[in-house]
């Protein structure tokens, strides 16, 4: 293993929801960075990026909120790791927004009664995997390989996109989770909608709108000959798996469908305990599926 | 009498609402005019089914004026921020941020609307980081469900959820909470001041 792998940290913003609903993104992030021997540390006192309801309305706010995260974060050593997608949007934004615009930029500072920072690199914990620690160092840690498992890498809306915010990977046609997954030997599945929306916050407001939404995404995978589905946003696997059933329901059809955290996967390839990757949290449990392949 | 849905309908200058049309421009930090309604916006719009004016249209009533309709309408609320208009817009109008710039004014006017569910849990969320600092599900849910007055919505998640350790019942104010109060009301000063809008 090369020395910069091994000198690789970070500090880490979790998101409210890995503190409760997503806990096993959370966990699995922990366990995966942990074997890979990343660094990981929580920047102290972090707290809620604002995420859509507050850009929604109140554009200031929304900015405030996470120039004063980023400020939080120049605390700890290293790029920060963001594994939400959302959190990881609306920092990116700020960035892009603050680096941009003057006029707002002031107003942000008077609002945080400080500088705001510029310096921090913002990393959705996929770009780490992909470019920080490399495809090859990723295969290299699989201990058991993930053959004949067939993947649908689900993107949603706001890890790619707009074009020139996340900087991630192209907005409409990426493929950085695809090749992160590839190296434990799985298949990927090729689909239509992998960058469709699922309806994200609207789980509490319509939630009628998420079964929808997210009923289209379910068949299109299992059209596609997935077993599972992998995401790197809370809010995606918690419409794509809490509202399974409800989604079944509503369209009278079964889908059975796990739906991981892109770490759990990779941490599974790595020889990860059940218990380390959190798996007894998904509400669609994997086990039958990962015990028909032989991976369990 | 006259069917009023054949009344013509005059074009002017005052009835274009230019300025309207200028502080939405300047909100967003994006054209409005600039768009010939090529529809690419609506074609890939995942909520345009639950709108009753899909995005491009939406700009198309700014352009002539019709602001009022908009402000008034859910579809303003129904947008989900996915960006794929303004992934996609040729004319690399911002769509999205012409939406987030449409919802602060209503927000702002507390004028009429047809959707308040989302409007409701918008203002439980913020309200939420205001006084805990982080994000509490549990919390939100239950008084977004008493507020509505639905109160057996996803009543049977909530078992479920707790089994799998998703719930938490408890939870600890955030250490920075007096900043965060700080950064609230340096903001609604600064409004109060005309510094920022």
């Amino acid at each position: 293993m090369n020395a910069a792998r091994n000198r690789l940290h970070y500090a880490y913003y979790p998101g409210c929801s890995l503190h409760a609903s997503a806990k096993e993104y959370d966990i699995s992030t922990k366990g995966l960075f942990g074997a890979l021997k990343i660094g990981l540390k929580e920047v102290p006192g972090w707290f809620c990026c604002g995420a859509t309801p507050a850009h929604n309305v109140d554009e200031l706010l929304s900015l405030s909120l996470c120039a004063k995260n980023l400020a939080l974060a120049e605390e700890e050593k290293g790029d920060l790791a963001v594994a939400c997608a959302a959190c990881f949007s609306r920092l990116k934004t700020a960035q892009h927004e603050l680096g941009a615009n003057d006029i707002k930029r002031k107003q942000v500072e008077k609002a945080i009664d400080g500088p705001f920072p510029h310096g921090k690199k913002v990393k959705h914990l996929l770009q780490i995997l992909a470019e920080d620690y490399g495809l090859e160092g990723l295969g290299a840690a699989v201990k058991k390989p993930l053959a004949g498992l067939k993947v649908a890498c689900y993107y949603g809306c706001l890890l790619t996109r707009p074009p020139g915010v996340p900087q991630i990977d192209d907005a409409e046609a990426p493929t950085i989770m695809e090749r992160v997954i590839e190296t434990t030997g799985a298949e990927t599945v090729s689909w239509s909608h992998r960058l469709e929306c699922c309806g994200a916050n609207f789980t509490l407001s319509r939630p009628g709108v998420v079964l929808k939404l997210t009923g289209e995404i379910l068949a299109s995978a299992q059209a596609a000959g997935a077993d599972c589905i992998i995401v790197g946003c809370p809010l995606c696997q918690g419409n794509l798996d809490i509202r399974q059933k409800e989604i079944e329901e509503a369209r009278g059809t079964r889908f059975e469908m796990p739906v991981f955290y892109i770490t759990q996967l990779l941490g599974l390839a790595a020889g990860l305990s059940k218990r380390a990757l959190g798996l007894d949290s998904m509400v669609v449990s994997p086990e039958p599926l990962l015990k028909r392949k032989g991976l369990l | 009498m006259k069917n009023p849905k054949h009344t013509k309908m005059v074009l002017s200058r005052e009835t274009m609402h230019l300025g309207f049309v200028k502080k939405v421009e300047v909100l967003s930090g994006s054209s409005v005019r600039s768009c010939f309604q090529c529809g690419k916006c609506s074609a890939g719009c995942p909520m345009r089914s639950f709108m009753e004016h899909p995005p491009n249209r939406i700009v198309r009533l700014l352009q002539m004026g019709q602001y009022e309709r908009v402000l008034a309408g859910r579809s303003i609320w129904y947008c989900a921020s996915c960006e794929t208009c303004s992934t996609r817009c040729p004319n690399k109008i911002d769509l999205a941020a012409i939406m987030d710039a449409l919802r602060k004014i209503a927000w702002d006017a507390k004028g009429p609307s047809k959707e308040s569910y989302v409007q409701l849990a918008n203002r439980l969320f913020i309200e939420n980081i205001r006084t805990y600092g982080r994000q509490y599900e549990m919390r939100l849910a239950a008084v977004f469900n008493v507020k509505s007055g639905q109160f057996l919505k996803d009543l049977m998640l909530g078992p479920k959820l707790f089994s799998k350790g998703k719930l938490r019942m408890f939870q600890a104010k955030n250490r920075n909470i007096a900043e965060i109060e700080k950064i609230f009301s340096r903001i609604e000063q600064m409004r109060q001041k005309g510094e920022a809008s």
